[in-house]
C-alpha cells in the first residue's frame, strides 16, 4: 500500500500543490486570453484531481441555472448533494437499521404509509434514503407533506427540491398515476404533535384518504414502522399562542428548544429502526371500490394495526433507545 | 365549418394582432374583424379594423350585420399600467365582458365564444394541488382584484353558457405568458440586474410561449370544447432558476420589506409587482394540461424552461457571468 501517507513529508505536500499551482496558472492565464472569469474557471479545472473537478462544473452550471428540475420541482443535482449529509445521518446520528426494504416495489406505483413523528420531516428523508441505500433496485421517495412545511421560509425550498409535495389527495393520485413511489404520513400533523408520554401510540389515521387513493390508482400499500423518530425532538410542552403567532401548528418545548437557539434545531441520536411490511394489494377492488366507505375504514385499520405492532415489536428488539 | 366570420376583441394588443393575422391567412377563416380602441401599432392586412369601445353599444348591431359567427374575446387586463388604474381595469374586464356578451346573446349568428381568461383564478396558494385542473377553480377565496375581476368574467361566462345551449363557450384560462416580443409583467419583473425575491422561498413557476399563446387560442377557434381549458408550457421553473437564467441576480427580500424593495426596484427600470405576482413569486401555480391537450388537441411546442430559453436567447441581455467578469480589475 503505498498512499501519499507513506511518502516523505516534502513529497505529500507537493502531491497536494501540483494540481493547485497548475490551476491557478490555468486561470491566470485564461483570464489573460480574455475569456469569462467562469470560462476562465471551467478551464483552469482540468488541472485539478476529477473530484474537484466535477464539483466546480457543477457550481458553476448551478451559478448560471443549468440544472434541472422536474415540473414537481424534485431537483436531482439539490437532492445527490444533500444526500451525503443524510447518509451520514443515517449510518452515524441514528445508526439506522433497515428491516424488509425489498418489499418495496422496484417499479411502479406504490404507497408507503408510515407512522409520523419528530416535529420536522426527519422520518420521510430516512425512509427516503433507506431505500436508495438497501434496495437492490434503488428508487427516489415523493413524500406528502403537511402545508405548514410550505409556508416556512427555506424549509419550503428544501421539502420542495428533496421531492416533497402538499398533501392533498389530488397530488398523491397524480404522482402514483405517474408510477412514483410516495411515502404518505396518515397521522399528520396530530402525529408530529404528540406528547412524549404518547410515543408509538398510533393517532388515529384521518378518515382513511390514503386507502381511498390507493384504490382508485390500485397501488399497492407498503406499511412502514419508524422507530427512533420520536426521541429526536422529545416535547415537553407546547406553547399554542407562539404557534399561532408564526402559523405553525404547534410550538414545541424540548430539552434543546428554544433554550439552545438554532442548535435546538439538531435533533437527538437515537437508534432508529425502519420496517417495511408486506405489500397490501389493492387493485384487484377496482378504482370504484375507493367509494366503499366499508372497505375504505377496514384496510384503514388494517394497515394502522399492522404499523402499531411492528412498532411495539421493533421497540422492544431495538432496547435502549441512545445506546 | 368551412367561411367561418370571425370577431377579435383587443386587437391591438400584441397577441391580439398575431391571433388576428393567422385567423386572416387561415383557408378556413372567411373574415377577420378586428375590434380595439387604438388601431394597432401596424397594419393588419385583410383584418377589418373597427375601432369602437367594447362598452360602446355598437356591438349588438355590428355582430349580425356582419354576421360574425365566432367570437375571440382578448380584451382582458392583466395588471392595471401606469395609465391605467385598478378601477378602469375592472371597467374594462367586467363591464366590457358584460356588453360582448350581452351582444352575443342578441346575435343568433353567433356560434362560438372563446376568452382568453387567466389561470390567476386559481390563486396562489402554499397548500394548493402541485397542478390545477379546471374545476379546482374555486378552491380557495378570491384574495386579490384581478382575482375578482376574473371570478366575475367566469361567472358572466357561465350563465351565459347555461342560458345559451347552442352557443359553444370556451374559457381558456392562461398563465403568464413569455416571449421575445411580449413586455409583461414578468418580462418587467426580470428587467433590472438585481431581482428581489421573497426571502426563503424558490416556488413553482410555469409560463406560457408567446407562440403558443396564438396557438391555442388559434386551436380552440378550430376545436371548439365547452367549459374552462388551462393554457401553459408544460412543465415548471423554480423562480431562482428563472432569475438565473435571465442573467440576473436574486436579491432575498424579507416578506415584509419586499413591498419597499420591489418599489426601490422598480425606480432602476423594474416592473410594478401587482398583489397576484406578489403572491405568485412566493407559492407559485402550476396547472394541469390534460384538456388543453387531448380534447382542444393542442400540443404546446415550448415547455416552460423553453420559453424561458428562447426568450433569454432572443433577448441577448448581459449573462450574469459576463457581467461580473467586466467588474474584475485589469480587463
Amino acid at each position: 500500500m503505498s498512499g501519499p501517507t507513506n511518502k516523505p513529508g516534502g513529497e505529500a505536500t507537493a502531491t497536494l500543490l501540483r494540481p493547485a499551482v497548475a490551476f491557478l496558472r490555468g486561470l491566470r492565464g485564461g483570464l489573460a486570453r480574455g475569456v469569462s472569469p467562469f470560462e476562465a474557471l471551467a478551464g483552469a479545472g482540468v488541472a485539478l484531481p476529477g473530484d474537484a473537478r466535477g464539483a466546480l462544473d457543477a457550481a458553476i452550471s448551478r451559478l448560471e441555472g443549468d440544472y434541472a428540475e422536474d415540473e414537481w420541482g424534485y431537483d436531482e443535482g439539490f437532492a445527490d448533494a444533500v444526500f451525503p449529509l443524510l447518509e451520514l445521518m443515517y449510518e452515524r446520528w441514528w445508526r439506522v437499521r433497515a428491516i424488509g426494504v425489498p418489499n418495496v416495489p422496484a417499479h411502479g406505483r406504490a404507497l408507503l404509509v408510515a407512522n409520523h413523528a419528530g416535529v420536522l420531516p426527519w422520518d420521510a428523508t430516512m425512509i427516503a434514503t433507506a431505500i436508495l441505500r438497501e434496495h437492490p433496485l434503488p428508487r427516489a421517495t415523493r413524500f406528502l407533506v403537511l402545508r405548514w412545511a410550505f409556508e416556512m421560509p427555506w424549509l419550503s425550498i428544501a421539502v420542495r427540491r428533496l421531492g416533497g409535495v402538499v398533501a392533498s389527495p389530488y397530488n398523491a393520485v397524480r404522482l402514483l398515476e405517474e408510477d412514483e413511489l410516495v411515502a404518505v404520513f396518515p397521522e399528520g400533523a396530530r402525529g408530529i404533535g404528540k406528547a412524549w408520554s404518547e410515543r408509538y401510540r398510533l393517532q388515529r389515521f384521518g378518515r382513511g384518504g390514503f386507502v381511498e387513493i390507493a384504490l382508485r390508482t390500485g397501488a399497492p400499500i407498503v406499511p412502514v414502522a419508524v422507530v427512533g423518530s420520536e426521541e429526536i425532538y422529545p416535547k415537553i410542552a407546547d406553547v399554542r399562542p407562539l404557534a399561532r403567532l408564526i402559523g405553525a401548528p404547534y410550538f414545541p418545548i424540548t430539552p434543546t428548544f428554544p433554550a439552545l437557539g438554532p442548535l435546538g434545531v439538531i435533533p437527538l441520536p437515537s437508534r432508529w429502526q425502519i420496517e417495511f411490511g408486506e405489500p397490501i394489494e389493492t387493485a384487484s377492488y377496482g378504482p370504484d371500490a375507493a367509494d366503499d366507505r366499508r372497505l375504505v375504514l377496514e384496510l384503514s385499520e388494517r394497515v394502522r394495526s399492522e404499523i402499531q405492532d411492528s412498532l411495539l415489536r421493533g421497540v422492544f428488539e431495538r432496547g435502549s433507545p441512545f445506546v | 365549418m368551412a367561411g367561418r366570420r370571425v370577431l377579435v376583441t383587443g386587437v391591438s394588443s400584441y397577441l391580439g394582432s398575431e391571433i388576428a393575422r393567422s385567423l386572416a391567412a387561415d383557408p378556413e377563416i372567411e373574415h377577420v374583424i378586428g375590434l380595439d380602441e387604438r388601431p394597432p401599432r401596424e397594419r393588419l392586412r385583410e383584418v377589418e379594423f373597427v375601432e369602437a369601445d367594447i362598452r360602446g353599444g355598437e356591438l349588438g348591431e355590428m355582430l349580425p350585420r356582419a354576421g360574425v359567427d365566432t367570437v375571440i374575446h382578448n380584451k382582458i387586463v392583466r395588471r392595471p399600467g401606469p395609465r391605467l388604474s385598478a378601477r378602469a381595469a375592472h371597467e374594462i374586464n367586467v363591464i366590457g365582458t358584460l356588453e360582448l356578451l350581452a351582444a352575443c346573446e342578441r346575435a343568433a349568428s353567433v356560434a362560438a365564444i372563446v376568452i382568453r381568461g387567466s389561470a390567476g383564478i386559481y390563486g396562489a396558494e402554499p397548500d394548493a394541488p402541485q397542478f390545477f385542473s379546471e374545476e379546482l377553480a374555486r378552491l380557495y377565496p378570491l384574495r386579490t382584484r384581478f382575482q375578482r375581476d376574473v371570478g366575475e368574467i367566469e361567472n358572466l361566462f357561465d350563465a351565459f353558457a347555461r342560458r345559451n345551449r347552442d352557443v359553444i363557450c370556451t374559457m381558456l384560462r392562461y398563465q403568464p405568458a413569455i416571449g421575445p416580443s411580449l413586455n409583461t409583467q414578468i418580462t418587467q419583473y426580470l428587467a433590472p440586474a438585481l431581482v428581489p425575491t421573497p426571502l426563503g422561498f424558490d416556488p413553482r413557476i410555469q409560463l406560457v410561449h408567446e407562440y403558443d399563446a396564438v396557438g391555442a387560442t388559434l386551436a380552440a377557434v378550430h376545436n371548439p370544447v365547452r367549459g374552462a381549458v388551462n393554457v401553459a408550457g408544460p412543465g415548471t421553473i423554480g423562480l431562482s432558476r428563472l432569475v438565473r437564467r435571465a442573467g440576473r441576480s436574486a436579491l432575498p427580500v424579507p416578506a415584509v420589506l419586499f413591498d419597499t424593495a420591489t418599489a426601490t426596484a422598480r425606480r432602476f427600470g423594474g416592473a410594478r409587482v401587482s398583489p397576484d405576482l406578489r403572491r405568485l413569486l412566493r407559492y407559485g401555480r402550476a396547472v394541469d394540461l390534460t384538456r388543453l391537450t387531448q380534447e382542444v388537441g393542442f400540443r404546446p411546442r415550448f415547455s416552460t424552461p423553453d420559453a424561458v430559453e428562447d426568450w433569454v436567447r432572443a433577448k441577448g441581455g448581459r449573462r450574469l457571468v459576463t457581467a461580473v467578469g467586466e467588474l474584475l480589475p485589469g480587463r
